[in-house]
């Protein structure tokens, strides 16, 4: 059936920030799991789920998100009806800064489009799922917004919103960064909603001159409306900080929950970039647990990493329990545990660099170590 | 339609009927090559890379996989508003119908194509050929020569020219004598089948050779000997990179694994040349924890939990722990059991290999009924595309298996119709 509902994406979000790997870029933009980047799991479940319209609000770090996107032609949505729209922020012409109480951009966004419905997800989550049992349970219910949840237990990130709910599967109590929840079922960054309903809270929050327009933002609304909340089955890793990327990174290594996210029947879509297929060059050292791109080269030892495209892992290198981003170069006999390094940077022969387990070094883009 | 000034023709109907097997179903350009890649994906690459914008890919035998490998040209940035991509399949008209008779007939049928286009210069590019080449150079060659047509040409071993079609050329290179598998080649320049004509030219010899019935309506045999006889102004132009005709199950797999053994020859990861390919969209390949893996190429979505050495793995392939793969090239989607050993294979696309099956040249106790001396030689074994290999089978080498042995042995060999991806069983 049609899916009568349109995508609004959150790319961004002041409250989770992730050092230097979210300085260039905005958390949808971090790239994940060796050709992706978060934003390719939401932006694709959308588009597995029937939605043909999709609107991406990007905060101030916009650049490598709109590079990311291009036309939306990864993703089907390169179109002349709908298709995908970027939603940047505007910018105050007196102070030159982005005008951080103007919803307007998205305003116009969801008043533009004929869906009943909007899907709006938050950035800081990976899961491969179809969201039409989420928009179904909500056109057949009587709630004002439907809202996914999660029973990972998981509290420990910032924004971490446990939720209590009462005997007819509606929100009754909303906390935030509360440990001690019973329940242990707790917000995954997608809602839906009615456009006019949306369109009524946007043009409340203009009004009132709130600054950040999020999930948590529409979700405190819970004691005005009713808010239905609908189980996700499928594995969640959640990002909200550099050691829970890390460790959602590590997962991903698990063939059980790898196969799972990247299920044939619900493809991951991401840019393309035509890179020559990966090398392991004769008498390289051991490569296994490695989940490794187009474009690498390893002549060295990897073991339970991540090699994102491009890499170069030089002889007698020894890297461990690492993600390696975009064309990261590693040198001869150059030691690496616990590592993240960012896009284009380099390690020089023989350097040493080891974090510890919950606590990896993070190398910025483009440096030379 | 707005003028081009080169146009590129490029002949993908070939049946390529040495590669057996693996051409039962598809055309030979669509065949799976350098892990990555299908045979077009050079010639396409190379038009985009050289800036020509529209290409007409003329197709024939089984174009189905063609047609939805090359889609749009989306992948190739050939999905234009003015040129691009045109899968052009012969066609009925009100005077005739005809299949493509000839390499030359098939231009020929296209004329008004070309003709929609009005070029200066159009080159007749052939589907099947591995290398990387700057077609503007050729062209440049072309006009800088005041030629009528051009040849490009390469050197060749001089035991082997007697193999190729040789240009004898006076001292400005201009051709004087074309001769076809010489008994005693006066020089080692071996046409490669990649032509550029100006079009003026070009389309008057077409329509004569069409007018003449006891032509081939071929372009190496007919066409451009007649040029030269006619006293038309043809020269050479002489390419010296890496250049690799994939006809042969031997010399497909030779060059596939000379991406193994000297990279540099076609040297895939030159991003100044980028050869573009279909993106699979699957997620990056994994080594699994007892996996060995040394001298192999890998890309999308393949798995790795047994051993491959000098071995090319293509996307969605699955390689089981205590699977042992060596010099062999494993096209997409093949599957290959725990416990099955496998060297000189070419596995074709989404075949599965059961458990404790045994493919090695000198295989003790092999069965030998799928030898096919013919087709394979060095040891090299095929299996085509969608066959089921059963658990614990032996065959030599030089074999070749296809879905005509899932009839007559149905014990050793199934055929699976339709695609489906098992699970990995851990």
């Amino acid at each position: 059936m049609i899916t009568d509902a349109m995508g609004l994406i959150l790319a961004d979000n002041r409250r989770i920030q992730l050092g230097v790997l979210t300085e260039p870029r905005a958390i949808a933009a971090i790239p994940f799991a060796g050709r992706f980047r978060i934003i390719d799991f939401t932006l694709s479940n959308m588009v597995n789920s029937g939605i043909k319209r999709v609107g991406v609000v990007a905060l101030t770090k916009y650049k490598s998100l709109m590079d990311h996107m291009g036309t939306g032609a990864p993703w089907d949505l390169d179109r002349m009806r709908q298709g995908l729209y970027m939603i940047p922020p505007y910018i105050n012409p007196i102070t030159r800064e982005p005008d951080r109480t103007d919803a307007q951009g998205v305003i116009d966004y969801v008043k533009t489009g004929d869906q009943r419905y909007v899907v709006i997800s938050g950035s800081a989550f990976v899961t491969n799922t179809s969201y039409k049992p989420v928009i179904n349970a909500h056109i057949e219910s009587n709630a004002d917004l439907t809202v996914l949840y999660h029973k990972d237990g998981q509290f420990d990130g910032p924004l971490a919103m446990a939720i209590e709910l009462d005997d007819d599967g509606y929100v009754r109590d909303l906390m935030v960064d509360y440990p001690r929840s019973t329940s242990q079922k707790y917000v995954v960054g997608l809602i839906v909603i009615s456009r006019n309903l949306l369109l009524q809270l946007l043009t409340e929050m203009m009004a009132r001159g709130i600054a950040d327009f999020s999930i948590l933002g529409i979700l405190e609304n819970y004691k005005r409306f009713r808010v239905q909340a609908v189980e996700l089955e499928e594995p969640l890793l959640r990002i909200h900080s550099v050691a829970s990327y890390f460790d959602a990174s590590m997962q991903v290594l698990d063939t059980k929950i790898r196969h799972k996210l990247f299920s044939i029947d619900r493809p991951i879509y991401t840019k393309a970039k035509n890179r020559a297929p990966c090398i392991v060059a004769p008498g390289s050292g051991v490569v296994k647990n490695v989940l490794a791109s187009d474009g690498c080269a390893i002549m060295g030892h990897v073991e339970n990493s991540i090699l994102f495209r491009g890499c170069v892992i030089g002889r007698g290198a020894r890297v461990t329990n690492s993600v390696l981003f975009q064309d990261v170069q590693i040198s001869e006999g150059v030691v690496l545990d616990h590592v993240i390094i960012d896009k284009n940077s380099v390690v020089k022969m023989d350097g040493r660099l080891l974090g510890q387990p919950g606590f990896p070094i993070v190398i910025e883009k483009n440096a030379i170590v | 339609m707005a003028k081009q000034d080169i146009i590129a023709m490029i002949l993908a109907g070939g049946q390529g009927s040495r590669l057996g097997v693996l051409t039962e179903l598809v055309a030979k350009p669509a065949v799976p090559f350098g892990s990555r890649y299908r045979i077009i994906d050079f010639p396409l690459s190379n038009c985009t890379n050289s800036g020509i914008e529209a290409v007409g890919v003329l197709t024939q035998y089984q174009p189905l996989e063609l047609n939805s490998y090359i889609g749009n040209g989306h992948s190739w940035d050939l999905d234009r508003n003015n040129g691009g991509t045109y899968i052009l399949p012969p066609y009925l008209s009100q005077v005739g119908n005809d299949w493509y008779k000839g390499t030359a007939n098939a231009i020929y049928q296209n004329i008004p194509f070309i003709d929609s286009y009005d070029p200066k210069y159009v080159l007749i590019l052939s589907g099947d050929h591995i290398y990387k080449m700057d077609y503007l150079k050729m062209v440049e060659s072309h006009i800088n020569n005041e030629a009528e047509a051009t040849i490009a040409v390469i050197e060749v071993p001089w035991e082997e020219a007697s193999r190729f079609g040789i240009m004898n050329t006076d001292e400005t290179g201009r051709v004087v004598e074309f001769e076809e598998k010489p008994a005693e080649p006066k020089n080692n320049l071996a046409s490669m089948g990649i032509y550029c004509f100006s079009w003026k030219v070009l389309r008057e010899s077409l329509i004569l050779d069409e007018a003449n019935p006891d032509s081939r309506n071929d372009f190496g045999a007919n066409v451009i000997p007649g040029m030269i006889e006619a006293g038309y102004d043809v020269f050479t132009y002489a390419f010296d990179g890496y250049w690799k005709d994939v006809g042969t199950i031997s010399s497909l797999w030779e060059s596939n694994m000379e991406i193994l053994n000297d990279p540099t020859l076609i040297n895939l990861r030159d991003i100044s040349w980028t050869i573009y390919s279909k993106n699979p969209q699957r997620p990056s390949h994994y080594f699994g924890h007892d996996s060995k893996v040394d001298n192999t190429a890998i890309t999308d979505g393949s798995e790795i939990f047994g051993e491959c050495h000098s071995t090319i793995v293509s996307y969605n392939v699955v390689v089981e722990k205590g699977a042992v793969v060596t010099d062999s090239i494993l096209m997409p989607g093949s599957y290959i059991e725990s416990g099955a050993v496998l060297t000189r294979c070419i596995v074709g696309m989404d075949t599965r290999i059961e458990g404790n099956v045994r493919a090695t040249p000198d295989e003790e106790d092999g069965l030998d009924m799928f030898v096919n001396e013919k087709l394979c030689k060095d040891g090299i074994t095929v299996f085509a595309p969608n066959l089921i290999i059963k658990e614990g089978t032996k065959i030599v080498g030089n074999s070749m298996i296809g879905a005509e042995h899932a009839r007559d042995y149905p014990q050793y060999i199934e055929e699976v119709p339709h695609y489906s991806r098992m699970e990995v069983s851990l």
